[in-house]
């Protein structure tokens, strides 16, 4: 059991404390748009963020997100839109679409940070995380175009 | 078919012709005329199986296909509303989630004679392309038929602006809904000819960048995929697989799995041994605490690949020995121009398996009956019906009782072209044992060590050469196993020995080469063996296309100008050929790096030329790409900018896999299990790539697959180029590289 913060509402989950953070978003609290690729941190398809951090849900046990802060693209999209997920969409990004949520988190991790990052700082950043379709060209000008647009 | 007939048919056809009422029209997607459908209460136009007008407007078009984000949901759609004169910001696609044969891809292989709903091998936008028009024109037609009645004009004197009948003589104008709203489709529609359809100048839609339909639901993490899917009630399974193969579970103890609260019963199934419980991650720890012994007993114990790719190899090379398997290509008489020719060139070319990597593991939920018999089943695929008969098959029942659901997919690449999809089979077994609906999530582990690879394959190549210097034939032997026997034994048992999965790509090729054989030395599978992305051109074009630069070598020809020779009669290749070779600036001395280039047919219709410029290390014998050109032409580009993410993927897919990936087996056990070990191309890894459609006045072909048919041979050549090293096993791993380089 673990209470946390998911999309800046409080929640009390009655999981095991092992149980990985990917499952308790997907399976209980039905936050599907967080996927499961790998389950070893190595494709990034569960990205979310921890107290603002672009972290491998896949990876995180439930007992680590007590009391803190937990963003997944449900909450980061939100109802008013995101400039990355507007680029997303202006670029055209997604093919099957799957790893996209991943994406978009690990994107919006870079730009908080560092928002007019180089063509080699975003390669560099978004290596974590595997599209199998090849969108990586697009996604990197989707980052371009957000950046540009002042979005984080 | 008579209207009736449609009326009694199940499923999505009745749902729509309910719907609001109205007017359907019908024609097949083999293009054949059906009698329209007049429902009882008349606000409704639906002229054919794949539209139905609304009076508020709305155009329903429907969709045969899968989307697996190659944009095919949006493109064929958009044919038809471009034939319709429909104003798209108004149209609403409707996946067809069933098997239902009307609906079959007009190119799809048939079974028991009807049409298949199946989204493989580049053939959806193709497939469909002709239908998409005549419905659309159809449907325009009865609509200027129907506003030429009403107004007492002749319809020759009708326009038609988005979703509008103008009659500009007298300035009269009404919408498709206000038509839809009286009108009725006639008994029979004549086809529309040909010369009747819009001028490509006039295209509003086709041509331009309108917006896939499934790219704001995937920016959002609003799109469900199967692994998405929960339904009331649901429980989960996670299934520990046999190692190996035809192994089964002699003993099962479950003890200490079922001791973890959640889990509620434990399930053998003919996968493995399947843990039910209440929540994903119980079914997954009750999995792992699961001790199984399994028998010794399968054939496949025995698999080493590498020792199976080195027997295929000496089967290749083995030129008096042939299976049952009638000759893919035979053209001219290639033992005499072999007899007669001044060279004769030999190679041989392996590749390993492949894995297809899709970043949704294979899942599927179910929901069996109580007396076992029917099912909901919710599942990504490649093909309705398929899903649907290989469920039937499963349950023994009939396909009747299969209600399909189609969520999105998350990434396909052929991984879901099986007639028995191996998720669904596991969702149903479990579902039918416990008498609840359950979710089965494949763990990546699971997904590759039982992966439906792209199969081992070895090639043996010889090839004459005249005196003067041009090629007077090529004989070519594939040693691999028959995919479809595997995959799809129905439709195997059709095929007539011919296996298209296996050999697609061997010979088949632009260039003017008199006598061509291509034969498929069948071999038996080593693993479980799938449709996988370039279908077999991923390793037939690279030998096709190493061995093509081999006999330039041989006559001391230039690449590039050795292959324009040889696409003197196909104009397309020719110039792709030259565009390619134009964008890379062929001829320029290079410091450090060399090019290489491949040219490919793909089916029959879409051509592509690749360039790929490559450095290696000759210490470590890593290659690194730096740029890859690729030009295409695949007739009428439909959507350009996805045509263009399309070709960039499949580049990246392609170099991804010549490369590195890699499936190795041993003891019959896949060696590989996730990707720390079988890694595919990071965005770190990609080269600069500039691709190109040519545009012609051919209809569209398949864009999809085109990266694979040249990346393998355009980088090869490059490195021989740059080396003089002849790398003739793919993937190019570092050994493979340091081992031809010690050939030099």
């Amino acid at each position: 059991m673990a209470s946390f913060n998911i999309n800046g509402q409080a929640v009390t989950v009655e999981a095991d404390g092992d149980t990985r953070l990917l499952w308790v978003l997907r399976e209980h609290l039905k936050l599907t748009g967080t996927k499961y690729g790998c389950g070893i941190g190595q494709c990034g398809a569960c990205t979310v963020h921890i107290d603002g951090n672009a972290t491998f849900s896949c990876l995180t046990p439930l007992t680590a997100v007590e009391g803190r802060e937990v963003t997944t693209i449900e909450g980061l999209v939100g109802d008013d839109g995101h400039p990355l997920q507007r680029a997303w969409v202006a670029e055209e990004v997604p093919q099957c679409g799957y790893c996209q949520s991943g994406q978009i988190m690990r994107a919006a991790d870079l730009l908080a940070r560092n928002p007019d990052p180089s063509r080699d700082e975003i390669v560099t950043h978004m290596s974590p995380n595997i599209c199998r379709c090849g969108t990586y060209p697009r996604i990197v000008r989707a980052i371009e175009r957000a950046a540009g647009e002042g979005g984080q | 078919m008579k209207a009736t007939d449609l009326l009694e048919r199940p499923a999505t056809r009745r749902g729509f012709l309910r719907g609001v009422g109205g007017l359907t029209f019908a024609v097949g997607a083999g293009g054949m005329l059906r009698a329209a459908a007049q429902t009882s209460d008349n606000d409704e136009l639906a002229p054919n199986l794949w539209v139905t007008i609304g009076a508020d407007d709305a155009v329903t078009i429907r969709f045969g296909g899968t989307e697996l984000g190659q944009g095919t949901m949006t493109a064929l759609p958009l044919v038809l509303a471009e034939e319709l004169d429909a104003d798209w910001d108004r149209v609403r696609v409707e996946q067809v989630a069933t098997h239902d044969p009307d609906y079959g891809n007009p190119r799809a292989f048939r079974y028991l004679g009807e049409g298949i709903l199946y989204t493989a091998g580049s053939q959806t936008l193709r497939g469909y392309y002709e239908a998409m028009r005549q419905a659309g024109a159809q449907a325009r037609k009865v609509l200027l038929g129907a506003a030429a009645g009403e107004w007492g004009v002749p319809a020759s004197e009708l326009e038609t602006e988005p979703s509008v009948v103008v009659h500009p003589v007298s300035g009269r104008r009404m919408s498709y809904g206000e038509i839809a709203s009286f009108a009725e489709a006639p008994e029979h529609i004549e086809p529309v000819d040909e010369s009747e359809f819009k001028d490509r100048s006039d295209y509003r839609y086709v041509g331009t960048d309108i917006l896939r339909i499934d790219v704001e639901a995937k920016s959002d993490g609003s799109a469900e995929f199967g692994i998405d899917v929960q339904v009331p009630g649901m429980v989960y399974a996670s299934v520990l697989r046999a190692p190996v193969e035809g192994e089964r579970p002699l003993e099962v103890d479950g003890a200490a799995a079922l001791e973890i609260p959640g889990v509620l019963e434990i399930v053998v199934i003919p996968s493995g041994v399947a843990v039910v419980a209440e929540t994903v991650e119980a079914s997954i720890a009750g999995k792992d605490a699961l001790e199984v012994s399994w028998s010794h007993e399968s054939r496949f114990r025995d698999v080493d690949s590498d020792a199976v790719l080195a027997e295929y190899e000496a089967y290749a090379r083995d030129t008096a020995y042939s299976t049952d398997s009638p000759l893919w290509q035979d053209v001219g008489d290639v033992d005499a121009a072999l007899a007669g020719a001044d060279r004769v060139i030999e190679a041989a070319y392996v590749t390993d398996a492949a894995y297809h990597a899709q970043m949704e593991p294979m899942n599927a939920t179910a929901s069996v009956s109580a007396d076992g018999k029917s099912a909901e089943i919710w599942v990504s695929t490649q093909s309705q019906s398929m899903a649907v008969m290989g469920a039937a098959e499963a349950l023994d029942t009939t396909i009747d009782k299969i209600t399909l659901h189609l969520p999105w997919v998350g990434g396909a690449f052929g991984r879901r072209t099986e007639y028995r999809q191996k998720d669904i089979d596991d969702a149903l077994f479990v579902s039918r044992q416990i008498g609840r609906p359950v979710k089965v999530i494949w763990s990546r582990g699971d997904d590759v060590r039982d992966g439906t690879f792209r199969p081992l394959a070895a090639q043996f190549l010889r090839g004459g050469l005249d005196a003067d210097g041009r090629i007077a034939a090529v004989h070519q032997r594939v040693a691999a196993p028959s995919v479809l026997e595997y995959m799809n034994p129905p439709r195997w048992a059709n095929a007539r020995g011919r296996d298209g999965i296996a050999m697609n790509g061997a010979q088949e090729t632009r260039y003017t080469i008199p006598n061509l054989r291509a034969e498929h030395v069948r071999m038996e599978r080593c693993s479980r063996v799938l449709a996988w992305r370039g279908v077999a051109s991923s390793y037939t074009r690279f030998a096709n296309e190493s061995f093509i630069d081999e006999l330039a070598h041989a006559s001391g020809a230039d690449p590039l100008e050795f292959r324009l020779d040889l696409a003197r009669n196909d104009p397309r290749g020719r110039a792709v050929l030259e565009e390619a070779g134009r964008l890379a600036d062929w001829t320029r001395q290079r410091d450090g790096t060399a090019l290489g280039v491949a040219l490919s047919d793909y089916g029959g219709a879409s051509v592509a030329a690749g360039i790929a410029e490559v450095s290696v290390d000759e210490g470590t014998g890593d290659i690194a790409v730096q740029r890859f050109w690729m030009v295409i032409d695949a007739g009428l580009i439909v959507a350009p900018r996805n045509t263009e993410a399309q070709l960039e993927g499949n580049v990246i897919y392609g170099l991804s896999n010549a490369l590195r990936e890699r499936i190795t087996i041993r003891g019959g056990v896949v060696e590989q299990s996730n990707f720390h070990d079988y890694p595919v191309m990071r965005m770190n890894e990609v080269p600069e790539i500039v691709v190109k459609a040519l545009t012609s006045d051919a209809p569209p072909s398949g864009v999809g697959e085109l990266g694979l048919a040249t990346t393998g041979a355009a980088v090869a050549n490059a490195v021989f180029r740059a080396t003089g090293a002849r790398v003739r096993a793919l993937p190019f791993t570092r050994e493979r590289v340091l081992a031809a380089l010690r050939e030099v």
